[in-house]
Parts: C-alpha cells; structure tokens; sequence
C-alpha cells in the first residue's frame, strides 16, 4: 500500500513538473564597434528581438543568442566564428559588409555550421556555391529598387558615382547594365573609399555629364561628402538618389541641411508605419526592449533571425538539427515576411528579394515613394537639398 | 575642359592647405627628436571630435573649438612625448610601435565614447559656396587654406627667429652640440611636441569643418602627414606647404582627368617618383646641392 502511494505520488509530480523547452544556442557575430556598429547594433537589436518573440511564442524550443563583436574586421570576424562555434552553436546569424562576411561564413562553411545574414550583397557570396551560406537580401533587389524608381521618374540619363568597394561597384556595375537597354543613358565615376574631395567628379558630372539624376552607390561618410560637393557647385539635376544607410532617421537629424529630398533604399518609413499585425509587434516589442523606435537594419536583422530560428526549432523537430539538416530546412523556407517573400534558390540567396526607396521630406520624415504600389506617399520630383 | 582643370587645380591647392596643416606637427617632431609619431594623425582627428562637442553640445560654431581643440591636442602631443623620451634603448623602432599603440588606444577611446557615427559640420555658414569667378568651394575649406598659410608662416617665422625655435633646429642637427652651447634639450624636444599639438588642434578644426569625420580615419592621417613629411624633406617648414599643395593638386587632376578610383595611387606613384629622383625629398635635396 505504502509502495503504491509513493508510486502514485512520484507519477503525479512527475506529471506536475513544467516541461522544459530545449535550448539552442546561435552565434551572433556582429560588428558592435569599429566603422560597421551603426549598422551591426542595428542588426543586432533586430535579432536579440526576433529571440524574445520566438521564446515567448514556443514552448518547445528556446533560442539563446551567444554574441562576438567582430569590430569591424574580417580577421577578428573569422576568429568570432571559430570562438562561437567551440561554444557549441547551432548556426550563425550576423555579420555586415560584405568583405568581413566574406571570410566569416567561410569559416563557418569549413565548420558544417549555417551562417545567416542580412548585410552582404555582394554577389561574389553566393557564387561560391555553399550549401550553409543564406542570405534575405542582395545587389540584385537594390538594383531592381532604383530602376524601378528611376522608371517610375521618367528619368533618361544618369550619373553613377560609386565607391570601388565591392559591394558599391557590384551594384553600380549591375545598375549601369540594367539600364543601358532600357534606353537610360548612364556615366559611372569610381572612387576611392579614401577619397573626401568631391568637387571634381562633380564638376565633370556638371560640366561634361549633364544628367537628370546623380545616383551614389556609397556609404554615409561618401553621401556626405557628394552631397556637399553638389551643393557647392549644383549640377543642374533633379533628383539625388543614394541607397543603404541614407535614407534613416540618423541622417536626417545629423544632417538636415543635406538631406532634404534625397533618396535612399529604406523598407520603412519615418515615423514608423506598420500595416501588417506582425510588423506592429514586431515594433512594440523593439520599443519594449530598446526604448526606441526600430529602424531598417533591425528589420533585416528580426527578419534573418525569425527565419533561422523558425528553421532550427522545425530540423530539431524532425530530428536532423544535429546532422545537417538545418540547411535543408531554411531551403524550404517560403513566406511573407517584413521585407516580403523570402525563399532560398540553390545558392541560398532569395530571388525575391526587391528593396523600397524612401524620400526625405519635409518634417524630417521619410517617405516610401517607390514602388508605388508599397509607396507611402509622392515623391517629391524634380527636388534638389539646394 | 579648361574649367575643369581650373576648378580641380583650385581644388587641389585648398586640400593640400589643409593636408599641410595636418602634416606640419608631424614633421616638426620627426625633425626634432627623430620619431615619427604614429598617434598624429589620431591627435587631429581628436581635435576634429573636440569641434564636434562644441558644436553639438554648445551649439557653437566650429572654429569655436579651437582653443578647448588645441588644448586637448597639445595634452596629447605632450603625453606621447613623455613616454617616447622614456625610451632608452633602441628609440626610432620602439617609439614607432609605443606611438601606434597610442593611436589604437586613442581611436577606440573615441569609439567607446562618441561611439562609430560620422560626424561633420552642420554650420551653414562654414558649408556655404564661395564662388571666385568660375571656381567654387566651400567657406570652410577656403578659411582652412588661409590658416594653413598663416601657421605654417608663423612657423616658419618661429623656427627662425625666436630663441626657442632656433634652439629646436639646433637639438634637431645636432643634440649634444646643442646641449654644450646651453640649451636644454629634453625641454626644446617638449616644446617642439607642443608646438606639434597646437598645429594638430587647427588641423582637427579645419577637417571637422569641411569633411567628415569617424573613429577610423586617424591612421589615414597619419599615413597621409607622413608621406607629405618624407616628400617635403625632413626638416623643412616650406617644404611641407609645398608637398602638400603638389599632393592636393596631383589628386585633384587625376580625378579630372582619369579616374577618382586611382587618385590615392597617384599620390603613392608622385611619392615614389620623387624619392626616386630627389631621396632627401623635394627641399632636403635642394638644401643638400646647396
């Protein structure tokens, strides 16, 4: 009798205890400081809140973010892999700029282990053919952007200033192939990242050039620079297109006398605006743990983390997690997601991948005015910051 | 095409205004003491984020800043020489890596603290065009070029006339002759830094108000002074102006008549040539055949 009741007893505690979730840990390699941690802490707010909503939403599995600031550097990106990886990850998120990812995911690729990002378009990433290597966004869905927009203006000729970094020249060159056919007359001019003087690339855009649109394929530091090259000697243009990192909130306060009317790759626009319910949560809980309103790096950032996570917790289901079958798994990835429709092709970029132009108006905020069916509002057209 | 040459070569003289101002420092202390101070161009650049605090914070103009900038330059110019003048053994190779250290130490500080945003002017007034006849700039880089001419002037002035600018040129040729005829030369070697300093919080102010700036540009500076320092001739005042308006022209022209993407190449190739046929530099070899 007194067997049978410690035996009963046992069973239902056994049955009264909560079920522990099983615990994954992702490596975060990310540029937190050096010239990339605007961007990288971005990012990394994105991811640390793709982890909170995938922990709240599942009680099976848990996702627990193991992180190394890169600094910046491809060397010490390359030795955060190897660090993280003898942590036990599962796989890696992170990364920006194309050439610490570069190195990065090489690392990663020698390891077995899947390595996710959102921060390097450069097209030489997928053509080396890894079956770990994924990646939301590329070259070819900032290309589509502005021809998409230049299309929309009724532009004809173009001026394409652009740094010789490769992810800068990959997309300049795309472009400059993209609208040759389209009957866009387009001149490129390469400079050196080094470089802070641009007053004489456009004094030729000016004098010997004659576009409609300067477009900059550049960093911040280079728009800065451009901007205020053109102010000085103002070409007779009607717009001033850029892409990454100048369309954003930052820009527009630390720069209001630039900005005005420049264009700029931007999924979201200033103030905030989200029509879908998963992005409104999204957005509350990045307001909940920051305390500030997300920008598009952190959306690229949830976006990468969500579906890696959402990949890890369906291969540990189907038990392959731990044979390689995560890569599988983010291969049949097909939704909707904050930037749209992601799916991974055989080099595990995703074709569908198409970014929005934003416009800084007036107010400080920004405007989606491209495409026009995602646009937010009109562009303003011709609109110069001079 | 005319007027393209004319604005790049416009263009070209107002950088290397600047590129003097931030290179005189440098071959200043090279001249004095034999160390090239690898943590200069991070002293500028730390001068540049002092007119960044005073304008955001202050919300004053730039060209405020340049006594808090250099002050903060000249604490700087004065640590790295107290530690270097520390150096016993092997001084030229040592205080290379002790002043790179300091440079990298220099840089992150500035990351932890202003964190890895750029960072530029915003005055109006310094970002206005100034147009004389068809040639255009900035207002900034034009006042950067006339404070360029004024300091490097009153260097020069300084290093000729006064009893201490004598006393660096003398520790600079010969530091035990100096010391026999009385001059203290660990002093002279101080005052030659701060004198460096000085010149470094101009340059910082001068950078911040017409480019942008960000915690990795230091050693770009650094790299920069020195190829205008080797180029001048060590020890020459007028040579650094000289260097560096030839750079900024060089620059400059390339872009207009070739490629921006090889403009950094062209100052490389203008430095190698001219070490190539003149190894002092420009004016170390004219002073030499004299």
């Amino acid at each position: 009798m007194k067997q049978r009741l410690l035996w009963t007893t046992l069973a239902a505690a056994a049955l009264s205890l909560p079920t522990f979730a099983e615990e994954f840990a992702v490596g975060v390699q990310i540029p937190l400081t050096g010239a990339q941690a605007r961007a990288g802490t971005g990012m990394y707010e994105g991811i640390q809140t793709a982890a909170e909503l995938f922990n709240k939403g599942n009680a099976k599995h848990k996702i627990k973010l193991a992180v190394v600031d890169d600094e910046s550097n491809p060397a010490k990106a390359v030795s955060a892999v190897e660090k993280l990886a003898a942590q036990g990850v599962v796989a890696f998120v992170g990364g920006f700029a194309s050439n610490i990812i570069g190195p990065a995911s090489d690392a990663s690729n020698k390891l077995g282990l899947v390595y996710m990002t959102a921060g390097g378009v450069d097209n030489d990433l997928t053509r080396r053919g890894y079956k770990t290597f994924f990646r939301v966004n590329n070259t070819r869905g900032y290309e589509k952007a502005v021809v998409t927009l230049l299309g929309e203006l009724g532009v004809k000729s173009v001026s394409v200033v652009y740094s010789t970094k490769e992810a800068t020249a990959d997309l300049a060159k795309d472009l400059e192939a993209a609208l040759g056919p389209k009957g866009i007359k387009v001149s490129m001019h390469a400079f050196d990242p080094a470089i802070t003087d641009f007053k004489p690339i456009i004094n030729k855009i000016k004098l010997q050039d004659k576009p409609e649109v300067i477009f900059m394929s550049a960093y911040e530091n280079d728009y800065v620079g451009i901007i205020r090259a053109a102010k000085v000697l103002k070409p007779e243009v009607k717009a001033v297109i850029g892409v990454w990192s100048l369309a954003t909130a930052k820009m527009a306060k630390d720069f209001p006398d630039l900005m005005p009317n420049v264009y700029g790759t931007s999924m979201l626009p200033h103030p905030v605006e989200f029509k879908q319910a998963e992005g409104r949560l999204f957005a509350e809980t990045y307001k909940r743990l920051f305390n500030k309103e997300p920008d598009y790096q952190a959306q690229f950032g949830y976006v990468k983390g969500q579906l890696l996570f959402e990949a890890i917790a369906r291969s540990a289901d189907a038990g392959t997690l731990k044979k390689g079958g995560l890569a599988d798994e983010l291969r049949k990835t097909n939704r909707d997601t904050l930037i749209g429709r992601v799916t991974f092709d055989a080099s595990g970029d995703n074709p569908n991948f198409q970014q929005r132009i934003g416009q800084h108006q007036a107010g400080g905020k920004i405007v989606i005015v491209s495409p026009k069916n995602e646009a937010s509002g009109v562009a303003v057209f011709p609109g110069l910051p001079w | 095409m005319a007027e393209l040459i004319l604005q790049a070569l416009y263009s070209g003289l107002l950088n290397g205004g600047v590129y003097a101002l931030m290179a005189i420092g440098l071959a200043l202390s090279f001249g004095t003491m034999r160390v090239i101070n690898l943590a200069h161009g991070e002293l500028v650049l730390l001068a540049a984020y002092m007119a960044y605090v005073v304008e955001s914070r202050l919300d004053l103009s730039p060209l405020a800043a340049i006594p808090l900038a250099m002050a903060v330059a000249c604490a700087g110019s004065a640590l790295v020489y107290l530690l270097v003048a520390r150096i016993r053994k092997n001084r030229e190779l040592n205080s290379l890596m002790l002043s790179f250290a300091i440079g990298i130490i220099i840089t992150n500080a500035v990351l932890l603290i202003w964190s890895g945003d750029i960072h530029s002017t915003g005055s109006v007034s310094l970002q206005e065009a100034v147009q004389l006849g068809s040639l255009y700039s900035m207002r900034s880089e034009l006042y950067g070029f006339l404070a360029s001419l004024v300091l490097v002037t009153l260097l020069w002035q300084w290093l000729a006339k006064s009893w201490y600018g004598r006393a660096v040129r003398a520790v600079s040729s010969q530091r035990d002759a100096a010391k026999l005829m009385g001059i203290n030369p660990a002093k002279t070697e101080l005052i030659s830094f701060l004198v460096a300093g000085l010149l470094a919080g101009c340059a910082g102010v001068a950078l911040y108000s017409s480019s942008v700036i960000q915690p990795s540009l230091g050693h770009a500076l650094t790299v920069k002074a020195f190829i205008i320092t080797v180029l001048a001739g060590v020890g020459s005042v007028p040579g650094v102006l000289a260097a560096s308006v030839l750079l900024g022209i060089t620059e400059a022209l390339t872009v207009t008549l070739w490629s921006s993407a090889v403009q950094e190449l062209a100052g490389m190739l203008l430095f190698l040539l001219v070490l190539f046929v003149l190894p002092n530099g420009l004016f170390g070899a004219a002073r030499r055949r004299a």
